[in-house]
């Protein structure tokens, strides 16, 4: 009895091994694998037997099933020290198997499995040499024969891994050497930069006491209603809020010019250099690594202080609103507001006087924002939108709304939302005085033109599709990428698949049947068009034969007859043409239906692939193509003849 | 193992048979070594390899890319992974660059046999070097003419320093180191001379092979060789009666005069005995003269009978000979894959049958066999086999070269055996001290401990020193196999 089980054992072995190797797969199946491994594991005659089938397999006239074989070996390798010893006794019939390195057994055909064959040998004995090699001089003999001997280009994954590490290390010590100099100069010149930063906090803090106790913020002026209205648009809202803003600070005179010069250029070094200079020592504080720690944290702890002193100093100098230099590209912005500055100006002074809210000279935007909200009810939701772009409300019916509402781009239309207003044509603030002529203050533009005018136009987006790819398992391994909406020229339809390139959702039936039916389909479709096509073609014919006659009745007859003999030419030429066509898509889809159908084999791989090469060879060297082309050349012949002879048509 | 050490301590097992025991023992588990690795210089194919007959620890290997090494097998020079692999490095390396080099490949390198002073390289250049090992100097050379195959010097020789060659050339030369001359050419071979051997009974038989398949012997006393082996002769012959027997074995001591015919050989008889007077020697030494000086004899020397002197060993070239240790049997390999065992005495093949697969042709290979002579190492193409010397089988396979092997050494002493090839490995396999794993069986010889918390086995033997020479190997094996282990992650 126990005989017996142990024969049935076995073979349940040497099966599993050998289905495991009769694929096509690039992997070996995880299943399988997993319970050749799970029954190996149990006993060491079992395992004799897996090395003994494995070593027989990897003698196989086939690369695929040598090439599986050897990834079961590494799975076992891997893991069993008998199994180790028992493969390292044969490993040089092993290598020779599966690198191929002796010229009289070079490996088996399919050639692109062996070449991954190859590679993966190399790679592996390089692995089972870098874990195992102390322990087996087999290991060792081998791989420096194929190394040193045979110069086998080995992954070295090792060395590489090693060699990163290094550089790794050394690029880390650098750093923090350069970061202990660093450190070692700030403990030097700590005291100096410490004054430096005082002398200029407190330079600042001079000039702003100056500047604030010499001027009085100028009374401003409410703006009404009807002037709100007025500045509904939103670019003129803005320039009011910034002359707001403006109205509460400090307003730069002739006499306090000299203040601010220095204000400014003080607050530039303070940006330009100290804040960055600052910043820099804190992070070198933070990352350097010294002996006394108490020294650096005490340093960095200064630092953190002087940071903030900096910061509310800033801040400061820009609540003053000293008018103060943009410090990114200062220079080009000054240039580029010398023109348009000063008409702004002007109106903001004008707005400056008029206002008279207090809250709106808060720097809040969103205080700032919620008179407008209580005045402007009627202002839709839109609007609402552009000006608070931070809404804070949690008022439920607004959110409902702005989740309602459509998505608009910004644009000029923007500012008319809405109102059903004549405009005054002529009256755009820009004072012509009649240069050309004399001008109708009261003219007018329609309601409907404006709306006309700004007719919202937007291009039409596309919603992107995700295309999803075709995913049929390819026979060197890996899925296949094409991206096509139905049908994937090399694997047929595109059907929803696994992981491993099943389709899904669809029995083996199906699968057959419904590749018959899309061919027979095309098919169908296929001559239906060819047949509509040739009827067109025909009927046409005959109506301009018709017409030619009525026209040129007074033609000669031989010219006539030789007008009929082209036309019947031209007719039968399209007629056996498209019917060729449609033959020929009749016989490629009938071919290729078969071929997927046929499952992939390990003999099938062996076969001569069909290249794109071959396919077109096919198509072009076939009677039906050669006929077509020397029928095309004999009427390109008979076109040119014909504008020779105009009137023989 | 333990039983025989107190057999032999309580006198029940001869000190012979216990080491003899021992040896065939370690013998039968000869594989490739782990912990022992020669480092080779070489870039060519290693033609030759002998360990000096004196210490037993200097390797000396001579390669085709006309470089020598010398390696201490006895004392690695650095050890790797923790002292798990002992790596032989050369002791001293000449190549071309040396100013007295060879340009071609060495065929052979030899230790002068009484001391390690000197070394002998014969190499395709047509030279034979003698060197200095100390100095690496050459201390003489001789000029060949042709292409030196084999060297070889008498290991017993106590009376001359010859070095016999087997060249290109047909005639085997003597070389004298004492005078720098050549001191004997002889002359029977129709064809290069592949391999000499000399005898290990007398210091002046010599046994050549050549190309053309046969195989003589020399007395190198006299002029001319005296005996071809002949492949089909196989059996011994009738017998003289027994009476006549007995009394042609008196005739060396008590008619020794009146034997007219045999003047030239009788007299030199007693002084061969004197020039080498050891014990079990001289029976297989005395032997040959009373062969020589057989009926048969007389008519062929010096002008042997043209039937006979045509005799050949071996299809085709014979390519490597190696007398037994006790000078009896001669074994010979040849190009046409045979292995041959020869009945010394008789000149008989014997017609044992050696399962050789297939010899590699166009190369003299080196035999090489165990001190009991029971197996003998021969190479085999890519792998080099032992078979047992008297029934043929094959013992062992070692399978390590990954391209044809050349030559081996049995090392007498440690029971290891080197192999070089063509693929310029020099590989070492020796007795397997797994087998260590039986000092610890029996737990009634010695108290044994184990602390086997871990699975490294850390045992501590209290008492025995037998044992505690095999306990740094065995704690190293324990490390080996601690990290060298099953690892089922699933």
């Amino acid at each position: 009895m126990m005989m017996m089980e142990e024969e049935r054992e076995k073979v349940v072995v040497v099966g599993l091994i050998e289905k495991a190797t009769n694929s096509t797969a690039a992997e070996v199946d995880p299943r399988l694998l997993k319970a050749i491994k799970s029954v190996v594991r149990h006993s060491d005659s079992e395992l004799r037997l897996a090395a003994q089938t494995l070593m027989n397999l990897m003698k196989r006239d086939h690369s695929q099933v040598r090439y599986l074989a050897l990834l079961i070996i590494d799975e076992l390798f891997m893991r069993s020290k008998l199994f180790r010893t028992l493969v390292v006794e044969n490993l040089d019939q092993l290598l020779t198997l599966s690198v191929g390195f002796r010229r009289n057994l070079p490996l088996p055909a399919p050639p692109s499995v062996a070449s991954v064959l190859r590679s993966k040998a190399v790679e592996l004995l390089e692995k089972w040499n870098v874990s195992y090699g102390l322990y087996y001089r087999q290991l060792r003999l081998g791989f420096d024969h194929l190394k040193n001997t045979l110069r086998f280009q080995f992954p070295n994954l090792q060395a590489n891994a090693v060699r990163i590490q290094q550089e790794r290390r050394e690029r880390e010590m650098r750093t923090r050497e350069i970061l202990v100099n660093k450190f070692e100069t700030l403990k030097e010149t700590f005291l100096s930069i410490k004054d430096e930063l005082q002398s200029t906090i407190d330079e600042i803090g001079e000039c702003l006491e100056i500047v604030i106790a010499s001027d009085e913020p100028m009374p401003l002026g409410l703006l009404d209603d009807e002037e709100m209205e007025e500045f509904r648009c939103s670019e003129l809202r803005r320039i009011r809020l910034d002359s707001l803003k403006e109205g509460n600070k400090v307003q730069e005179t002739s006499d306090n010019k000299v203040v601010f010069d220095a204000l400014r250029e003080l607050y530039r070094l303070l940006v330009t250099k100290h804040l960055v200079s600052v910043q820099e020592w804190v992070s070198v504080l933070t990352r350097v690594e010294v002996a006394d720690n108490r020294c650096r944290d005490s340093m960095l702890k200064e630092f953190i202080d002087i940071r903030n002193n900096l910061k509310s100093v800033k801040k400061k100098c820009e609540e003053s609103g000293c008018s103060l230099p943009d410090t990114r590209n200062n220079e080009e912005e000054d240039i580029w507001e010398e023109g348009t500055f000063e008409s702004f100006e002007n109106r903001s002074s004008v707005l400056n006087y008029q206002s008279d809210d207090s809250s709106i000279a808060s720097t809040s935007v969103k205080v700032k924002n919620k008179p407008f909200e209580n005045r402007n009810k009627e202002a839709d939701v839109k609007e609402k939108l552009d000006c608070e772009d931070s809404g804070t409300d949690s008022d439920p019916l607004r959110s409902k709304l702005l989740a309602e509402a459509p998505l608009m781009k910004w644009g000029s239309f923007l500012d008319s939302w809405g109102s059903k207003r004549d405009y005054l044509a002529n009256q755009r603030g820009l004072e012509l005085e009649g240069h050309w002529g004399r001008i109708d203050y009261d003219a007018v533009i329609p309601a409907e033109k404006i709306a006309e005018l700004n007719v919202q136009a937007t291009l039409y987006k596309e919603d992107p599709v995700e295309i999803q790819p075709c995913h049929a398992p390819l026979s060197k391994g890996g899925l296949c990428q094409r991206r096509d909406l139905r049908v994937c020229p090399f694997h047929g339809p595109i059907v929803p698949r696994d992981d491993e390139g099943k389709p899904i959702n669809q029995t083996s039936l199906t699968e057959e049947v419904a590749p018959e039916l899309e061919t027979n389909l095309v098919d169908h479709l296929a001559k239906q068009a060819v047949k509509n096509v040739r009827d067109r073609d025909k009927e046409k014919a005959k109506q301009r034969e018709h017409d030619k006659q009525a026209l040129k009745r007074a033609k000669l007859a031989k010219v006539r007859e030789h007008n009929d003999a082209v036309l019947r030419d031209a007719a039968l030429a399209s007629t056996s043409r498209s019917s060729a066509i449609g033959e020929d898509v009749e016989t490629a889809g009938g071919e290729r239906s078969s071929a997927r159908n046929k499952k992939q084999t390990l003999a099938s791989m062996l076969k001569k692939k069909v290249t794109s090469k071959d396919r077109l060879a096919q198509r072009l060297l076939n009677t039906h193509a050669r006929d077509a082309t020397e029928r095309q050349l004999t009427q390109g012949e008979d076109a040119k003849y014909r504008e020779a002879f105009p009137n023989q048509w | 193992m333990w039983k025989e050490i107190r057999e032999r301590e309580s006198g029940k097992l001869r000190p012979n048979s216990f080491s003899n025991r021992i040896r065939s023992d370690r013998n039968s588990s000869i594989q490739l070594s782990n912990y022992k690795e020669i480092v080779s210089p070489h870039r060519g194919s290693v033609n030759s390899l002998q360990v000096d007959l004196t210490e037993g620890r200097y390797l000396l290997s001579g390669a085709s890319d006309a470089s020598v090494a010398i390696y201490d097998v006895q004392c690695a020079t650095d050890y790797e992974g923790g002292g798990l692999l002992a790596k032989h490095k050369p002791l001293v390396t000449i190549d071309k660059q040396h100013e007295h080099g060879h340009k071609y490949a060495i065929s052979s390198a030899i230790w002068y046999p009484v001391d390690t002073g000197l070394f002998i390289t014969g190499s395709y250049d047509h030279r034979i070097n003698i060197w200095d090992t100390n100095t690496t100097q050459v201390v003489m050379n001789f000029k060949m003419p042709g292409k030196v195959y084999r060297t070889a010097m008498s290991s017993l020789a106590a009376s001359h320093m010859l070095i016999a060659a087997g060249t290109e050339d047909v005639q085997v030369r003597l070389c004298d180191i004492a005078s720098g001359a050549f001191s004997h050419t002889l002359s029977g071979h129709r064809d290069g001379v592949m391999t000499v051997e000399w005898s290990t009974s007398s210091e002046w038989v010599l046994v050549t092979g050549g190309c053309d398949g046969a195989i003589r012997f020399w007395d190198i006393r006299r002029a001319g060789c005296f005996r071809v082996l002949n492949q089909s002769h196989s059996q011994l012959g009738r017998r003289p009666p027994l009476l006549q027997r007995a009394a042609t074995n008196k005739v060396p001591t008590s008619k020794s005069l009146s034997k007219g015919q045999s003047s030239s050989v009788k007299p030199r008889a007693p002084q061969r005995k004197m020039a080498h007077g050891n014990g079990s020697k001289q029976s297989a030494a005395s032997k040959i003269p009373s062969q020589v000086k057989s009926s048969a004899r007389q008519r062929l020397h010096p002008g042997m009978l043209s039937s006979q002197d045509r005799a050949t060993a071996h299809y085709g070239a014979v390519i490597g000979l190696k007398v037994t240790g006790d000078g009896m049997f001669l074994l010979s390999a040849g190009s046409d894959s045979r292995l041959r065992l020869w009945d010394i005495e008789s000149g008989c093949n014997t017609l044992v049958n050696f399962e050789t697969v297939r010899l590699q042709t166009g190369k003299a290979i080196q035999l090489a066999t165990t001190q009991d002579s029971a197996l003998v190492f021969v190479p085999c193409m890519t792998s080099v086999k032992a078979f047992d010397v008297w029934s043929g089988a094959t013992v062992l396979t070692f399978r390590g070269h990954y391209e044809h092997v050349n030559c081996c050494w049995y090392s007498l002493q440690d029971q290891e055996l080197y192999t070089g090839g063509n693929d310029r490995q020099i590989l070492v396999w020796s007795p397997s001290k797994w087998n260590a794993n039986e000092l610890v069986h029996p737990l009634n010889f010695e108290t044994v401990f184990f602390i086997s918390a871990t699975p490294i086995p850390v045992s501590l033997v209290l008492s025995s020193q037998h044992y505690l020479v095999f306990q740094d190997e065995w704690l190293k094996m324990g490390k080996a196999s601690a990290l060298d282990q099953d690892n089922w992650s699933d």
